[in-house]
């Protein structure tokens, strides 16, 4: 199979959110309905009006047939979003804590099941303003960026995919300098010690331990 | 000899670039290879340009001298290292970095100098890709080498992968052909 540059360089969000789609949500189901054994598990007979757990491509499914409301999650509620908001624009934090998926199943059920959340529309902007934030500072992660290692914790996957292109090649690029600013240096330093070969040995210890950029 | 990948046709064009060697034999019939051709003989202890990679097996074989191509000499590399953002590396040269890391064993400042352009210009390359361009960003971009330009076109892609999906642009779902009501 052919492989787009697209794909070359990571996932595509269409294939992104394919894999959203295996977590988990709460579901209210609307009619009565007998256990499903698929692949992954089964999934509990549906006794209205109690709660259930399905994966969410089951939920996008009986929703847009109309069987069922969709539960948000504790997260995509507005106060809990402004929270986070808050936090996240403090100077100098961490990225806060979101499900690995967020903005995936954020669009998902935003597009299937807005009438399930409260304030829809304010969800959405302060979504955007999120991942403006966090997006500055992956910027500044760019600042750290060493050929040995760099750690962001609680990246999720869709912004992990969309700093891989530029970080893979930063990353290689120091790798390939480092390289070739330590292969300069031994051949440097074997010249040296080629040169003093009459030395005594202190004298020899003095010179080579000068020289170490440490 | 540096170790770089063998098909890579960017590679293949940074070592194009032509460096200053000193003859060190008389060249038969090979005058039209050099800069200045006309006659067919070129002499010994004269000056000529060649593309690196002849004249870097040349050199190992003692024909000629290969020398610092004028832009990674010691003026040049101070210049660069006062601005990197400046440096209209298009028209200085347009697989820099790659010159670079290909003639990095010769002159070993190199990697000094690659690394403070390298961090100064892409972190400008990825604020120019997440906010959009703007009129002064314009001649920074017309001055971006090749490399730099491929990974903002990329930075870019990227940023509108993601809004095109969320506004649902990214796919759309239609009934198969082959299915009848």
């Amino acid at each position: 199979m052919a492989v787009t540059s697209r794909q070359r360089e990571g996932f595509t969000m269409p294939e992104l959110e394919y894999v959203a789609q295996c977590e988990s949500v709460t579901i209210v189901p609307l009619h009565r309905m007998d256990r499903l054994e698929l692949v992954r598990g089964t999934v509990g007979p549906f006794r209205p009006p109690q709660k259930t757990n399905v994966p969410l491509w089951l939920a996008v499914m009986l929703k847009r047939t109309n069987r069922c409301r969709i539960v948000a999650p504790t997260w995509l509620s507005f106060e809990h979003l402004r929270d986070l908001c808050k936090r996240e624009e403090q100077p100098d934090s961490l990225f806060t804590r979101l499900p690995f998926h967020y903005l995936e199943i954020a669009h998902i059920i935003l597009t299937h099941a807005e009438d399930d959340l409260v304030d829809s529309q304010g969800i959405r902007r302060l979504l955007q303003d999120l991942r403006e934030v966090r997006q500055s500072k992956t910027r500044g992660g760019m600042e750290m960026l060493n050929p040995l290692q760099l750690q962001m914790d609680n990246l999720s996957a869709a912004e992990i995919n969309e700093i891989r292109p530029l970080f893979r090649h930063s990353f290689d690029m120091l790798r390939q300098l480092d390289l070739l600013a330590s292969a300069t240096e031994d051949s440097r330093q074997q010249q040296q010690q080629s040169q003093f070969g009459e030395l005594s040995y202190s004298e020899m210890d003095d010179v080579i331990g000068s020289s170490y950029p440490l | 000899m540096a170790k770089r990948s063998y098909y890579d046709i960017d590679d293949i064009l940074a070592g194009q670039e032509r460096v200053p060697c000193f003859l060190r034999t008389d060249l038969d019939g090979l005058g039209s290879a050099g800069s200045g051709g006309g006659s067919s003989k070129v002499h010994r202890n004269t000056r000529w340009t060649l593309p690196y990679w002849m004249a870097d097996r040349l050199n190992e074989e003692d024909y000629l001298d290969m020398e610092v191509s004028p832009i990674f000499a010691k003026r040049a590399n101070r210049m660069y290292a006062a601005s990197p953002e400046s440096m209209q590396l298009r028209a200085i040269c347009q697989h820099y970095y790659q010159f670079g890391l290909q003639l990095g064993e010769m002159v070993p400042e190199i990697p000094h100098v690659l690394y403070n352009m390298y961090m100064t210009r892409i972190r400008k390359v990825a604020r120019i890709a997440q906010q959009g361009h703007n009129v002064e960003a314009l001649d920074f971009v017309q001055s971006l080498d090749k490399m730099e330009a491929r990974m903002l076109r990329l930075c870019q892609q990227a940023q509108g992968a993601i809004i095109a999906w969320q506004q649902n642009r990214a796919y759309a779902l239609k009934r198969a052909a082959v299915i009848h009501d």
